[in-house]
């Protein structure tokens, strides 16, 4: 019998960069087709934080959205004791507009103030019987970004409106913009703490179910590194089934989230006394979409890559 | 091929699993590492494949110093030991084929030529109409089989095997020792680290006895 040769060097059809990849992506699919249970209780459970997640998204989003109708009504008001002409008008609405934060601004002449007066006075319209225009002073009506509704922003604001010449006496209820920061920052504060925690726990579950997973496999990774495998070798199969986990747990989560919220709005009417489209109600933006599904995606791999440094003793 | 120069092992302050272990395994030699448990056998084996570092002592194989090889040269230094367990370590939802192909896998074999290779080692060991079978299908002498035919299919300098035949009946050992003898002959070092005394009794070749980690007895029989 002849004695060992050097072995002849074979042809290694997994070479360069895109050979590796090649093999990695395929030695990945069939270890999901070997390993289907497994990886469908992977998925499954991300998809369910994810959604969890995404459903907290949908709540916190349209919130803010309601809270910025509510902001709309934030209006700063300058008074003048005379009716301006219109060059005033155009030279005043000019550097209001100039001021950042201005979003629209509107004259309100005398004549006009006095309608809408009599408009609110709905059915006692009388009170305001021979009562003249000079009654009401003229104004300007200043709608703000949504950026500088906060009370420290419209106290700033009015301090460099008040700087323009002519501009003496302003008003912006003040009280009221207050209360509404005020519970605006600690509806903020409250879902940052809870998307705080649920994120947190999201991760928990997520990462210890893989955990599990890598575990239950932890003999293919100790043959693995029995037989010579490299670090990278090991792990690579392993990060792109986590990768495809999470992307596939995002999508699933997605699907489940919209078919959930559109179901609510063709729902929604005949258990709910409001039309929600008339409050309005919005989907997730793309960009919140993106971000969840690139949270699956980066929660697998993590999750992933976390659990093979545990288990991988090379 | 394998040298082991003063060796102390501890997994424990005060327990030495190794003490002071000096042994030299010449190129092409067949050894039989005996002793009851708990004796250091299986210890010696992983310092010689890296899975475990002396506390004290160098473990030089095939040339290179075991105890100076950084994390990432120990998979390149396996990559030319075999290595079999009395468990066999066989992934079950795998087949015959993919079992043994995973040594191949890793050196970056293309698919055709670890088909055929695969193929011809299974032929060799008697197993080539198991080749789609799954290891659960297999008896504990096939399965056996296979573990040593994924340890030998590249041709592995060193063979190191641990309690092989603890799960087997007499045949099956039989046939299990016949494969070592083949791959002793065609070139390989083979440690076999048994407690089992009729095995190292058919088999008259070099046993070094370990009792409480250290060597007791070295008796380099004539082949």
């Amino acid at each position: 019998m002849s004695r060992n040769k050097p072995a002849k060097r074979p042809r290694l059809t997994n070479e360069g960069f895109l050979g590796r990849l090649n093999f990695f992506f395929a030695r990945a699919l069939i270890n999901i087709r070997q390993n289907i249970f497994i990886h469908l209780v992977t998925i499954g459970t991300i998809a369910i934080a994810l959604l969890i997640i995404s459903l907290f998204l949908l709540v916190y989003v349209n919130l803010e959205g309601a809270a910025d109708v509510w902001s709309n009504r934030v209006q700063v008001t300058a008074y003048f004791e005379r009716e301006l002409n219109q060059q005033e008008i155009t030279t005043l609405k000019t550097g209001i507009l100039a001021l950042s934060g201005t979003d629209k601004v509107a004259y309100v002449a005398r004549e006009e103030a006095v309608k809408r007066f009599r408009a609110r006075l709905k059915g006692q319209e009388s009170l305001l019987d021979g009562v003249t225009a000079d009654v009401l002073p003229a104004s300007i009506e200043i709608n703000l970004k949504s950026g500088s509704r906060s009370s420290e922003a419209i106290e700033a604001y009015v301090v460099r409106l008040k700087k323009i010449p002519g501009i003496s006496e302003v008003q912006y209820g003040e009280e009221w913009v207050k209360r509404f920061t005020a519970f605006m920052n600690f509806m903020r504060l409250v879902g940052a703490l809870l998307g705080g925690f649920l994120l947190l726990a999201v991760v928990f579950i997520v990462s210890n179910t893989i955990k599990l997973t890598i575990y239950a496999r932890k003999d293919e990774l100790e043959l693995l590194s029995l037989v010579g495998a490299t670090r990278f070798f090991i792990k690579a199969p392993f990060l792109i089934e986590g990768i495809f986990q999470g992307a596939l747990g995002a999508l699933l989560s997605l699907l489940v989230l919209t078919a959930c919220y559109f179901g609510f709005l063709h729902n929604a009417g005949n258990f709910v006394s409001f039309n929600p489209a008339s409050v309005g109600l919005s989907f997730l933006p793309v960009t919140h979409l993106a971000g969840v599904f690139f949270g699956g995606v980066c929660l697998g791999f993590l999750g992933s890559l976390t659990s093979l440094k545990r288990f991988i003793n090379v | 091929m394998v040298q082991l120069h003063n060796v102390f092992m501890s997994y424990q302050r005060d327990v030495a699993a190794l003490n002071g272990i000096n042994l030299t395994i010449p190129k092409g030699d067949f050894v039989f590492i005996t002793g009851v448990s708990g004796a250091g056998k299986s210890t010696l084996l992983k310092l010689l494949y890296g899975a475990l570092q002396p506390s004290r002592g160098q473990v030089v194989v095939d040339g290179q110093n075991v105890t100076r090889l950084s994390r990432a040269q120990i998979p390149y230094l396996r990559r030319n030991i075999g290595v079999v367990f009395q468990d066999f370590k066989l992934l079950p939802n795998r087949t015959v084929l993919e079992n043994v192909a995973i040594t191949l896998e890793v050196l970056g074999w293309g698919k055709k030529d670890i088909g055929k290779k695969v193929y011809h080692i299974l032929k060799q060991l008697g197993l080539e109409h198991k080749i789609n079978s799954t290891p659960l299908r297999l008896s504990g002498g096939e399965q056996q089989r296979v573990a040593l035919a994924r340890a030998l299919v590249n041709d592995p300098k060193i063979l190191l095997a641990d309690e092989p035949t603890g799960n087997l009946d007499e045949e099956n050992k039989e046939q299990i020792l016949a494969i070592f003898k083949e791959a002793n002959i065609r070139g390989t070092t083979v440690l076999v680290a048994t407690h089992d005394r009729r095995l190292t009794e058919n088999c008259h070749r070099r046993m070094v006895v370990l009792e409480k980690g250290q060597v007791v007895e070295d008796s380099d029989v004539p082949q």
